[in-house]
């Protein structure tokens, strides 16, 4: 074993959490070492920025948004690992040792840790979404970023949420506008919304984008179907038919190309793998780490950005703009009077923009009974490919809980750990044996987070 | 498939890769998996233990419906590997690959 390298403090993710906090940090004199899955810094929502593919005209201004920030990251003393693969974490003295896959292993020991590993496509099962040709929103718009791509066919595109019409809208503007859209909020969701005015004037800003790219679509003739409750994807070796159900009625439209979205949600794995205590969010529908007002988890860990919970890019700059303040007050090793202002300010606005967010949270709230009334075969688990049918036979026969599950069927054993199905899981656990999300929780999450070779793993780095 | 859209930056260079054998030339800005969605589509992208058919779904390291023969390792994630000059990409086609 070679010793492990050592880090006042090091930060797991370039998005714009992890950015924040590392320029933050540098601003005052402290350099981070920074470790990232991408070749690039940005996180999904910048990513690609600092060398864009596509015009400001079809990627609209939120992306460009990123760009003063990902040019402060460039400029700023920050020792910045991308293509690194943080596969295990454990508590060691009063900081953490962690073990980096960057080309070879290396160990690491951090004394502070800011966790800014950002969001995940929330996993969602329908029949056919393991089929080629069923992909993410977030993975058509990476297609876009990384290197301009456009589907050859005109997808078709499904779920709930504003990525949707986002993606919708940047396809239109590039000239491949989508088929059709299928929107799982029903016209009566939209103007419930309206009746409450403080909601809506909180959040105006989202509400007033959304408006206009469904006017853009509709506009240039691309059908927007609201209140779409079922989705399918048919097909042998890739998607042939699309079948969806509106106001009641199955209707199937040929097409190769499915993108769907259905909110992004934590990703969870090196938060689960050290156990930290999570609980279930109604409003966002997700999991997430409990975090105190100023983001600590532990008395030396925070974590900063989506994920902890969906705020989206802006909130999550403040985040790490936040956590780099505790970071410089624990160096310091007592409250400093001269960032006392940038924190109330920084909490101020965090505040303001969870409130907005909420607004999306109820337009955008995905069916509760969902998974229930897919058809039995229905894939949960895509890694070891076990159906809803199978998930609640063991339950009948007695799994009480994720990690028995995992046992009973391999539900969650795949390469992606759980990524896809744990939520599905809790969800049917919880309705089949009436408790609440939190009194089911969670599979153990354990190392390698990430997927690493014995050889990786065998050729240790001197440097 | 997907197409690098008429009106792309013109900021990325080119890199030869070898997919299955065959040499082609991809922006340098590509994943592997996005060279091969770029070069082939989803069809045809895996074959999964079970014998189904699968192609990338998130692009962004969480579902591993990527995994992919880089330079002979088999079952890379495709989505978090970058292209590079001479690379050899192998589509995992033939079934198991654990």
């Amino acid at each position: 074993m070679i010793e492990s390298r050592h880090a006042d403090i090091a930060i797991i993710g370039a998005g714009p959490a992890g950015m924040a906090a590392a320029v933050r940090l540098a601003e005052a004199g402290v350099h981070p070492v920074l470790f990232d899955l991408n070749a690039t810094p940005g996180g999904q929502i910048y990513r690609q920025l600092g060398n864009p593919q596509v015009g400001a005209g079809v990627m609209g201004e939120e992306y460009q948004h990123g760009r003063s920030l990902v040019e402060a990251f460039a400029r700023a003393d920050i020792d910045y690992r991308p293509l690194s693969r943080v596969w295990w974490i454990g508590r060691k003295g009063t900081g953490y040792d962690l073990g980096v896959v960057q080309h070879r292993a290396q160990s690491w020991h951090a004394e502070r840790l800011i966790l800014a590993s950002g969001a995940m496509e929330r996993g969602w099962p329908f029949p056919g979404w393991q089929l080629p040709g069923v992909m993410t929103a977030g993975a058509a718009q990476i297609l876009l970023k990384q290197g301009a791509l456009l589907p050859g066919v005109s997808p078709v595109l499904a779920g709930s949420g504003p990525l949707l019409y986002l993606l919708a809208w940047q396809y239109l503007q590039a000239g491949q506008p989508p088929a059709l859209v299928l929107d799982l909020a029903s016209a009566s969701r939209y103007r419930a919304l309206l009746r409450q005015p403080r909601r809506a004037w909180h959040g105006r800003n989202y509400l007033l984008k959304g408006v206009r790219m469904i006017a853009a679509l509709r506009r240039a003739g691309v059908p927007v179907l609201l209140g779409v409750d079922g989705i399918q994807a048919e097909g042998r070796e890739a998607v042939e038919r699309v079948r969806y159900r509106h106001r009641g009625h199955w209707k199937t439209l040929p097409a190769a190309l499915l993108l769907t979205h259905f909110g992004v949600v934590p990703e969870p794995q090196l938060a689960r793998s050290l156990a930290i205590p999570h609980r279930w969010e109604t409003g966002q529908q997700a999991f997430l780490p409990e975090r105190s007002e100023v983001l600590a988890v532990e008395e030396r860990l925070w974590v900063a950005g989506d994920g902890g919970g969906i705020g989206g890019a802006i909130n999550a700059e403040r985040e790490g703009r936040l956590a780099a303040l505790e970071v410089l007050q624990s160096l310091a090793g007592k409250a400093q009077d001269g960032l006392a202002r940038e924190r109330a300010a920084l909490q101020r606005a965090r505040r303001r923009d969870l409130e907005a967010r909420r607004l999306l949270e109820t337009l955008f709230r995905l069916p509760g009974d969902w998974l229930e009334v897919q058809p039995e075969d229905t894939l949960v688990c895509r890694c070891e490919s076990v159906s809803r049918g199978e998930v609640e036979r063991a339950i009948t026969q007695g799994a009480a809980g994720p990690n028995q599950l995992k046992a009973f069927t391999r539900c969650g054993m795949g390469p992606c750990q759980g990524r896809q199905c744990g939520e599905s899981v809790a969800r049917l656990l919880a309705h089949r044996t009436a408790q609440s999300m939190d009194a089911i929780g969670y599979y153990h999450i354990r190392p390698p987070v990430h997927s690493v070779t014995l050889g990786e793993l065998a050729a240790q780095q001197e440097t | 498939m997907f197409r690098r859209s008429p009106h792309a930056c013109q900021t990325a260079s080119q890199v030869q890769i070898r997919v299955d054998g065959i040499a082609v030339s991809v922006p340098d800005t590509l994943s592997v998996a996005a060279a091969v969605l770029q070069v082939h589509g989803w069809q045809g992208y895996r074959r999964h233990h079970d014998g189904s058919p699968r192609a990338p779904l998130c692009l962004m390291g969480s579902c591993h419906d990527c995994l992919i023969t880089v330079d002979g390792q088999p079952n890379r994630q495709g989505c978090l590997v970058p292209v590079a000059e001479g690379m050899q990409v192998e589509r995992q086609g033939g079934g198991r690959h654990d």
